[in-house]
């Protein structure tokens, strides 16, 4: 066979390269529409907090995401700390205790969850899910526990870093539920066995397995992280949009998607917007790269340990 | 189901459908614009009552701000735009390069104050201290600044919240060119702009709302709040409106009367459609006169001097001067907006 | 004794946990269908067909939205399908090579990817040269989100197939092409169906890839592919932003239709499966 042209590996190199082709097409669209700000200001894009639009003055525009990028983070990591315990709570019960008949339509359940459109989740969260934690969880701890950094800021409309945050974790609660389940499940009964061999109570023979899926968990942790500031529609309709750094959960503020949806509209008439804007993006790309490649990793680095 | 199968038929479905949409520019001429929120209630009114004149017009408008009306314009994504503001002479420039702009006035409006406070009815102020409120520096309702105005008023001890647009605005144009022009502090610190930084977002008291709903919704929404919106959708929600101090030195709110007081007050030289980067935003702001509301402005539309398609030609201009005769008689007028001048409207028309 | 307290309390912690998690779905649909079913039975029939209604003045429909998903999301599955099919086999028949594993490793970084960005480039790429908010460029956006579920789908369908069918089919003299594409397809058809609809229920409900590229429309139904188009997930964007107590309906009620639609295509999906890939 040496010396034959395999066609068919040939006639399907075109799609892969087509993928492949359209992944290194963004990141250059995204590094040469940020390149003018970068030019313009360095690094100050991202660590300075300023939004100076002027139509006619492209010299005394400038442009600070610094606000946006706190927001992100700020609600991305509310978020994976609201669906830790929430994954890994369920992921024990659905393995450990549930009974067999609702074990599978749980397990659905969270699937559901995963796909719902995302809107759906805006419309409830900016509706419903607000004036819920308005009035009965940011008024009173603003009422009795200001003097809290966390609490310290005064909840008028709602619209904050806790919405998002808990919202956010709402929404990611499955994907790294599904994570920690898979790995879960595959922990060897024999190990089970000689936890409780040993005399464990249910509570410790848990922790101790829990600590043999631990890269799972962190794996589990940096994907939901990752979906978490990746996502746009949820968050902007619950985060306040304004351009604040606050430590109080109850402040609004921005983040990077929000601030792309909501600012690119109008992005073109101004000097240096559209590239301000595309350097945010081109932020948020990276780190989801770096997320999710670091998940990924982990991932495999400990599917391979359990295989061998 | 057999996955050829599906493949077929949803393609099969994909086809008809498309045919059919291409089969419709013969018979159906399709117009698509965007911008302005300030006047969009009027605009989806004209376009309500033209396209059932000419049921072989179709016209979308969607309102996304003046910015990203003149945005949209600027790339070719739309046959016409909506602006507040008259659009600069930069960009005046940049579009000529690619398209000759005709911008008109199409009606007046007036951007007006509400508040959130169940309390608290016909409260005054006047221009400096709405500039400082909005600067952040009158932080409490009860401050004297605004005690001052309103001796009897039920203001309560609570932090001023603060909305303004969180997108590239006109009608923030007009209400900041306003400020500027009454508080030498806030031109010097703020200034006026689409799209300006808000000293109260620092100061963690600001919502950026989304158009001019966006705001209308937020103050809606939350007590306690302040914000600027154009007059038809105070008067559409209901809001409380502040009467501000004109020139004059009397407390006006903004209605039919007072909006026609400021415009005829003040000699407005509309520029021709060709050189619409010439309008003086000024004008119309802080107008003399007793009755004169101060926060007055047009609204425009910017069209392209030619479009290859000649039936579109056709259609946008006949739009367009529909708009500006029949479009300005009462009937066809929102609530909230007032028709161009007699004077105007005549100029524009012998332009065309 | 503390033991046992810590263990009971252990046990009551992870079924609060368990409950939490899974908790707020059920208040959504509740929430959901409390408030967009008075809509629709208000709007009857029309609310599915009619175009949109003035502010704060009754229902009108929400028909362009409705066409418009439709349109979208099938426009988006005829690009979009035939390179992730293609993809996945190639990452699935030839998993040892850099360029198989590569694609394997891009295309699951790819479904996290936030979708906001790439709306940013279909319109850097298209919608701007193009001249005009497009079905098309909503299409290509949608597309390029939903390639790597179907083409992660389609890889592990192949690989699931025991090697003895490979063996038998090349054993008897056929080519790879008709290896594959006639005996192993067939034998994959569920998977790639499924990866396929999955894909499709998923890009029917975003929104943030159409917020540049769509446009979206209110009273017109469809102007061409070159031209903008609507959806349900924008509609109830912009709606949401608003402050009219009609447009709120409005929005609940498409919520409730766009839910619907994914339930409609999703669950009989998921409970046919054993186990699906988010």
């Amino acid at each position: 066979m040496k010396g034959e042209v395999d066609t068919f590996r040939l006639s399907l190199l075109p799609f892969c390269a087509l993928v492949f082709g359209i992944f290194t097409l963004m990141i250059i669209i995204y590094l040469t529409a940020s390149f003018p700000i970068f030019q313009k200001e360095g690094i100050q894009i991202y660590i300075t907090n300023v939004w100076n639009a002027l139509e006619d003055n492209p010299d005394k525009e400038f442009y600070g995401v610094l606000a946006a990028i706190y927001g992100s983070v700020y609600t991305s990591v509310l978020a994976v700390l609201i669906a830790l315990p929430l994954s890994i709570g369920f992921a024990v019960f659905v393995i450990d205790y549930a009974p067999h008949k609702i074990k599978e339509p749980l397990i659905v359940v969270t699937d559901i969850m995963a796909g719902l459109p995302t809107i759906i989740y805006g419309i409830w969260g900016a509706f419903v899910l607000v004036p819920m934690l308005r009035d009965y969880i940011m008024r009173p701890l603003y009422e009795h526990l200001s003097f809290i950094p966390l609490f310290s800021f005064e909840p008028v409309g709602g619209y904050s870093f806790l919405a998002a945050g808990v919202l956010l974790g709402i929404m990611v609660t499955p994907f790294a539920s599904s994570i920690i389940r898979e790995a879960y499940r595959m922990v060897p009964f024999t190990y089970k066995e000689a936890v409780f061999s040993l005399g464990a109570t249910r509570y410790e023979a848990t922790k101790i397995l829990l600590g043999y899926i631990r890269p799972a968990i962190i794996a589990g942790i940096l994907l939901a992280f990752g979906r978490a500031i990746g996502e746009t529609v949820a968050v902007s309709l619950v985060v306040g949009n304004v351009f604040n750094i606050h430590p109080s959960l109850f402040a609004p503020g921005y983040t990077i998607s929000s601030l792309i949806a909501n600012q690119f509209g109008n992005a073109f008439i101004y000097g240096y917007m559209v590239s301000a804007l595309f350097a945010a993006g081109f932020f948020l790309f990276i780190i989801g790269l770096i997320v999710n490649i670091c998940g990924l990793i982990i991932l495999r680095r400990y599917a391979y340990a359990q295989r061998g | 189901m057999d996955i050829k199968r599906l493949f077929i038929l949803t393609t099969l479905i994909l086809l008809v459908v498309l045919v059919m949409g291409c089969t419709q520019p013969q018979e159906k001429i399709t117009i698509v614009g965007s911008g302005a929120t300030f006047p969009q209630p009027q605009i989806e009114k004209w376009i309500d009552v033209y396209t059932e004149r000419h049921p072989n017009i179709e016209i979308e408008y969607t309102g996304k701000g003046s910015g990203a009306g003149q945005n949209d314009f600027k790339q070719g994504l739309v046959d016409f735009a909506c602006s507040d503001p008259p659009l600069s002479e930069s960009l005046w420039d940049e579009l000529k390069k690619k398209r000759e702009p005709l911008q008109f006035p199409i009606i007046v409006g007036a951007v007006v104050v509400v508040y959130n406070l169940p309390e608290v009815e016909n409260l005054r102020l006047d221009g400096e201290t709405l500039a400082k409120i909005f600067m952040g520096k009158i932080e409490y309702w009860d401050d004297p600044a605004i005690k001052q105005f309103n001796p009897e008023a039920n203001l309560p001890h609570e932090k001023i919240l603060v909305v303004h647009r969180s997108d590239s605005s006109g009608t923030t144009k007009i209400f900041t060119t306003y400020l500027s022009l009454v508080s030498d502090e806030w031109a010097e610190k703020v200034g006026s702009g689409k799209t300006v930084d808000w000293p109260v977002d620092k100061l963690g008291r600001g919502i950026g709302g989304k158009g001019n709903q966006g705001v209308a919704t937020a103050v809606k929404q939350n007590l306690y709040s302040i914000g600027y919106v154009e007059l038809s959708y105070a008067l559409k929600e209901n809001f409380s409106i502040v009467a501000l101090k004109n020139k004059a030195g009397k407390f006006v709110t903004a209605n039919e009367e007072t909006i026609k007081s400021a415009v005829s007050m003040v000699s407005v030289s509309i520029p021709s459609p060709k050189e619409g980067y010439k309008e003086d935003l000024k004008a119309l702001l802080n107008a003399a006169g007793e009755k004169s509301y101060p926060i007055v402005a047009f609204s425009h539309i910017v069209i392209r001097e030619k479009y290859e398609d000649k039936a579109k030609d056709k259609a946008i201009k006949d739009f367009v001067k529909w708009i500006l005769t029949e479009g300005q008689k009462s009937e066809n007028v929102v609530q909230g907006y007032v028709g161009l001048p007699e004077g105007v409207t005549s100029k524009l028309l012998a332009e065309t | 004794m503390l033991r046992e307290v810590k263990e009971k309390l252990f046990l009551c912690g992870i079924a609060i946990m368990a409950a939490l998690a899974v908790l707020p779905l059920f208040h959504i649909i509740y929430s959901v269908a409390a408030r967009g079913l008075p809509v629709l039975l208000k709007g009857g029939l029309k609310f599915l067909s009619g175009t949109l209604a003035p502010p704060g003045d009754g229902l009108g429909g929400i028909g362009p939205a409705i066409l418009g998903t439709f349109i979208l999301t099938s426009l988006a599955s005829l690009i979009g399908l035939p390179i992730a099919v293609m993809t996945g086999v190639y990452a699935a028949e030839y998993p040892e090579s850099i360029l198989g594993r590569l694609t394997r490793s891009l295309l699951t970084i790819m479904m996290e990817f936030p979708t906001i960005l790439v709306g940013l480039f279909v319109m850097q790429i298209l919608v701007i040269p193009m001249g005009s908010y497009s079905a098309i460029a909503g299409a290509l956006a949608l597309a390029i989100v939903m390639m790597p579920y179907v083409a992660v789908y389609t890889e592990e369908a192949f690989k699931n197939i025991p090697f003895t069918y490979r063996e038998a089919a090349f054993g008897l003299g056929l080519t790879r092409f008709k290896v594959v594409f006639r005996v192993l397809a067939r034998m994959a058809k569920k998977g790639i169906v499924t990866g396929m609809l999955i894909g499709m229920a998923k890009v029917a409900g975003e929104t943030a890839p159409l917020l540049f590229t769509a446009g979206g429309l209110n009273r017109i139904y469809f102007a061409g592919i070159d031209r903008p188009v609507g959806a349900i997930p924008l509609l109830i964007y912009n709606l949401v932003q608003q402050p009219y107590e009609n447009y709120h309906e409005i929005a609940w009620g498409a919520s409730l239709v766009l839910l619907l639609i994914f339930l409609a295509i999703f669950l009989p999906l998921r409970l046919s499966l054993k186990e699906v890939k988010l």
